[in-house]
């Protein structure tokens, strides 16, 4: 059941003052740091990145070529991914766009493959996979080798997912139309399991505002049930030694540290959470009001939009033994 | 959705396709599948070995990077028609100049990722020796492919001006309109 805390003057002013239910704001307060920076930063538009998609182009080329034609670009705690600071046109509608040179991707989810930590020839399980953003930079760090299993059930996404990977020119990819939930249906092993799970999307308040009042106690205690079912497919489908990657766009602990939690008890020793090397990030929590979580929790990290200048993230790296 | 390995003559069409993209060398040893997608259509993908193997295995909705559809001919998609000028882009040192490609100016780039047809003065460079009614790869001044098209003229007349002298038949932007 989705936590909710007493009201106090401060998630009252606060909810107020910036249009939020004041149960979301009351559950801000006991986990984000400095929450006015936080809920003043989702006020303002994120930053938009790009993602060089290095199987066409190289950064430098890529750079060349945008600001020629007048972006500002600055470049990020990762290699790939620039910050679009001004675009004198849709980012979406350039040649180089079109050609597939770069992918509109927060930095928040390329992070996310990148702790995930693919190899050339490894064999990728990608659940709930559509557009297509994090699949496709996994072909790109796989170099086009190996196989990656790319799911979505609903139809026009999978389409959508397939026109991306067109684009992107990525050929070690399948796409299947099946619910994550019948993953463990391949009867096969994966080196890498992503699973960026459906959720709450708290942590894109800032791109959609109307979440502020629209999102329930019911949408985290759905999504937290789901969740819990998918991981447990998810590590069920890594090979000894492999590594499941569990992200979310959601703050709430329910999703996120509760989830894993609940993964590590069921499991007992057979999972670890690893470290992820990101230098300015949050850790994952080890506690929420009155409950308590497995210290590896710690392990994990959040990506808060007004420290990291991403959108809300949650990761976890799981070994699986 | 049917996956299988391309039959001695489908192989020995595609070959051939490839030969006339000056691609032959670059696609020799790669693995392809075809997926059938209707009685007379199929469409031509490029996999890795693992893929290949899923693929066939199993019932995907989609394998690999659909390079071209085989018909009568083999139409190259624009994913197949990057990998092509790519690879003729990696040869030119090698004087391997091919004559199925045109080049269109900065200025028509933008009208044909919008699918438009292309008139004979957005033309800057298209072999003398193109026929009436030939696929060719439409390349930006980048050389990078931004279309598909078929000649409505040949050699010089593709340049004549007011007319449209190659019909688009397939362009970089229409992943982009189909998800409109």
């Amino acid at each position: 059941m989705t936590l909710i805390f007493p009201e106090s003057v401060e998630s009252a002013s606060l909810a107020a003052k910036y249009g939020y239910d004041e149960w979301l704001v009351s559950r801000f307060l006991e986990y984000v740091p400095r929450i006015e920076d936080f809920l003043s930063k989702m006020e303002r538009p994120p930053t938009k990145y790009i993602r060089v998609n290095t199987l066409k182009t190289t950064r430098e080329e890529l750079e060349g070529r945008l600001r020629s034609k007048g972006f500002q670009l600055e470049s990020t705690v990762m290699p790939e991914v620039l910050a679009v600071n001004i675009a004198p046109l849709a980012i979406g509608a350039t040649t180089e766009y079109l050609l597939g040179h770069y992918y509109i991707q927060d930095l928040s989810s390329c992070l996310a493959v990148d702790a995930l930590g693919v190899s050339e020839g490894h064999t990728v399980l990608d659940i709930a996979a559509a557009p297509g953003g994090k699949t496709t930079f996994i072909a790109q760090k796989m170099n086009n080798t190996g196989a990656i299993i790319a799911l979505e059930r609903n139809e026009r996404r999978a389409r959508s997912m397939s026109f991306n990977i067109m684009r992107c020119g990525v050929y070690n990819t399948s796409i299947f139309r099946m619910d994550g939930l019948q993953a463990h249906k391949f009867e096969m092993k994966f080196d890498r399991v992503l699973l960026d799970a459906p959720c709450s999307c708290e942590g894109v308040i800032a791109k959609d505002i109307t979440r502020k009042t629209s999102h329930t106690p019911q949408d985290v205690d759905y999504c937290s049930r789901m969740q819990d079912k998918l991981i447990e497919v998810a590590a069920r489908c890594v090979k000894p030694s492999g590594i499941l990657l569990y992200s979310t766009c959601s703050f709430a602990p329910e999703e996120n540290e509760m989830v894993v939690d609940r993964l590590l008890q069921k499991f007992k020793n057979n999972i670890t959470v690893e470290p992820i090397s990101h230098r300015r990030s949050s850790r994952g929590l080890t506690k929420f009001g009155d409950s308590r979580f497995d210290r590896q929790l710690n392990n994990a990290i959040r990506l808060y939009p007004h420290i990291d200048d991403t959108t809300g993230f949650f990761i976890a790296r799981l070994r699986v033994d | 959705m049917i996956f299988r390995t391309p039959n001695r003559e489908e192989r020995t069409r595609i070959n051939r396709a490839f030969n006339r993209w000056g691609a032959f060398e670059f696609f020799k040893h790669k693995p392809l599948i075809i997926q059938e997608l209707g009685p007379k259509k199929k469409a031509v993908c490029l996999v890795t070995s693992g893929t290949e193997k899923i693929a066939q295995m199993m019932d995907p909705y989609s394998s690999g990077l659909a390079i071209g559809e085989l018909k009568k001919q083999f139409v190259p998609s624009i994913a197949g028609a990057d990998l092509f000028a790519r690879y003729r882009e990696m040869r030119k040192n090698n004087n391997n100049d091919n004559k199925y490609y045109i080049t269109v100016s900065e200025k028509a780039e933008n009208l044909v990722l919008y699918g438009r047809d292309i008139m004979g003065e957005s033309i800057v460079a298209a072999s003398d020796t193109l026929d009436e009614n030939e696929l060719v790869i439409v390349l930006n001044t980048a050389c990078e492919a931004i279309a598909v098209g078929r000649t409505r003229f040949t050699g010089r007349s593709l340049f004549q001006k007011g007319k449209v002298t190659v019909s688009t038949i397939a362009d970089a932007g229409c992943y982009l309109r189909a998800e409109d």
